[in-house]
């Protein structure tokens, strides 16, 4: 955990599981929604963030932590230097290697940034689910989702028919 | 791995993430092949509130189209996400109608198939096609289409297609709307209008052709009081004064001129859109020995002046232009690189786009001719 550097200011998030996080709260509000709770005087103490567990929620700490903008305190001296465009590419980089989780996972980090209104880190996430929704059979997207088939045999293919287009 | 019978529904997943998140995401084909997966999904899907998310998320795709043994394919730049940038078809239409404007995932076209040419307006996504009545008099020209704020109407700004006297001035028609045509009077700048409207802040906008002046010009057309004004474009040097383009991005309104000589393009934005203060945001040279070379490669036939440019908002908040040389179309970045290229037979490229929607809209059906999946799509 980063200690406390003077002027900057500190918040405490709280898992259900008991663990708290402290981290600054620039870092903080890249989540609109705990923005929303600072701005609206609603965080004095501790933050408590319901159904996110520890384990996510320094991973999600962690992805904000490498995405707060870099203007300012931290990091200043390191984005001063380096062009735009590379910083860019470097977190391009590092999204990929953060995104390497398993499917369990991906899905709680998905809830968590739906919850917390991080639109980068559902952005991230949500892409690998797209792109199996898109690229998969049917069968393949009920197995992927844990989806049951309610269709009669004969419903499924009116639907086809319908959108007979979109299945070619 | 618990057991399938254990797993919870969506891999954990709250249906509201699944169908909000998720769902709303998906391009449109495969959220209508995703409407085959269960009955909740279906009925999520095919919500009004829904489909109008959905369509707030897609991007505006610059159109391209390719004629094909009596056919047209249109096709969709996609520039989104980390993946290469692809040339996706939409839809294949037969080759009797051509394009004449677009908004909100409807396109509007000329059909000159059948006797007197006539509007047609069809969605892509959803393959719905429909005939406009004639317009009795005239032969229409279409100045741009677009969705009247107050009454959420689709509308189409029209003036007639030949010189007459009796019929010279400006008409508005709804889409699917009994009201004949609302005459808005006569613009005599109608002949200079030359390039596709391009719709921001809820005006249209078009670039007046004039030949000896370096100040350019805009026509804008307010979407609601619907009513002209003139506006102030960029004043750029003639040398690199030649028009080649006009864009939006994220709200601001841009125009891109070229040296055709030194192949330099100039890229305006309009900073200040109440003041009309434009500042020059890029110049650079077009990579044009590299295209050449990669034409000559590929032994794809080039002719001199041919090359025909578009700017286009790349998806990340950048811009892009699009070039089209010959057979071949190339991404250029705006430092002058060249970033991509793609080679199709009979290439056209269109200053429109295309942001296409699932939402479906009441005039359709209302109108002559209305079809759903069947020629002209093909």
């Amino acid at each position: 955990m980063a200690t406390r550097e003077a002027g900057k200011k500190m918040i405490m998030l709280k898992s259900p599981d008991g663990m708290e996080f402290e981290v600054e709260e620039a870092v903080a509000m890249e989540s609109q929604t705990i923005r929303k709770m600072i701005e609206d005087d609603c965080a004095d103490t501790a933050i408590l963030i319901p159904n996110i567990n520890s384990k996510i929620l320094s991973r999600v700490i962690e992805y904000c932590n490498k995405h707060v903008p870099t203007t300012g305190a931290t990091g200043a001296a390191a984005s001063d230097t380096v062009a735009p465009a590379a910083l860019a590419e470097d977190l391009k980089i590092w999204d990929a290697e953060f995104i390497k989780v398993n499917r369990a996972t991906r899905f709680n980090l998905i809830q968590a940034a739906s919850y917390l209104n991080i639109k980068g880190l559902l952005d991230l996430t949500s892409q690998t689910t797209i792109d199996t929704i898109s690229d998969n059979s049917l069968e393949e997207i009920r197995s992927f989702l844990s989806t049951k088939n309610d269709y009669l045999p004969e419903e499924e293919q009116t639907i086809r028919r319908e959108n007979q287009w979109a299945f070619q | 791995m618990a057991t399938a019978a254990a797993t919870p529904p969506h891999g954990g997943l709250p249906e509201e993430v699944v169908v909000w998140e998720i769902l709303v995401r998906l391009p449109p084909k495969s959220l209508l092949r995703c409407r085959a997966v269960c009955r909740a999904w279906r009925s999520a899907t095919s919500a009004r509130d829904f489909l109008a998310a959905h369509h707030a998320r897609q991007p505006n795709l610059p159109i391209a189209f390719q004629e094909y043994h009596g056919s047209q394919s249109l096709l969709a730049f996609d520039n989104r996400g980390a993946a290469a940038a692809q040339l996706q078809p939409v839809a294949r239409l037969d080759d009797d109608s051509s394009l004449e404007a677009s908004c909100d995932g409807l396109l509007l076209l000329t059909d000159y198939g059948r006797g007197v040419p006539r509007f047609c307006v069809c969605n892509p996504a959803t393959r719905q096609f429909a005939c406009l009545p004639t317009l009795s008099g005239f032969v229409p020209l279409a100045l741009g289409m677009y969705r009247h704020g107050p009454t959420g109407e689709y509308r189409v700004l029209v003036c007639p297609r030949d010189e007459d006297p009796a019929t010279d001035a400006c008409y508005i028609f709804a889409l699917g709307s009994v009201h004949p045509l609302k005459n808005i009077g006569w613009l005599p700048e109608v002949d200079e209008m030359c390039s596709s409207a391009v719709l921001s802040r809820g005006s249209l906008h078009w670039h007046l052709q004039q030949y000896e002046s370096a100040a350019k010009v805009i026509m804008a057309f307010d979407t609601t009081a619907e009513s002209f004004r003139r506006m102030r474009g960029p004043v750029v040097p003639s040398s690199d004064g030649l028009f080649a383009g006009m864009f939006e991005m994220d709200g601001i309104l841009g125009v891109a001129c070229s040296n055709d000589k030194d192949k330099i393009i100039g890229i305006w934005m309009m900073q200040d859109y109440e003041s009309e203060v434009w500042t020059l945001k890029y110049r650079f040279e077009l990579p044009f020995e590299e295209i050449k070379m990669q034409c000559d490669m590929r032994q794809v036939r080039v002719k001199h002046g041919d090359m025909l440019i578009v700017v286009v908002p790349d998806g990340n908040c950048e811009l892009l232009v699009l070039s089209r040389f010959g057979n071949g179309l190339f991404q250029i970045n705006m430092d002058g690189k060249l970033v991509g290229s793609f080679y199709r037979e009979d290439l056209c490229l269109t200053q429109l786009q295309l942001k296409q929607t699932l939402v479906p809209h009441t005039f359709f059906p209302a109108l002559e001719g209305y079809v759903v999946n069947v020629p002209p799509f093909i």
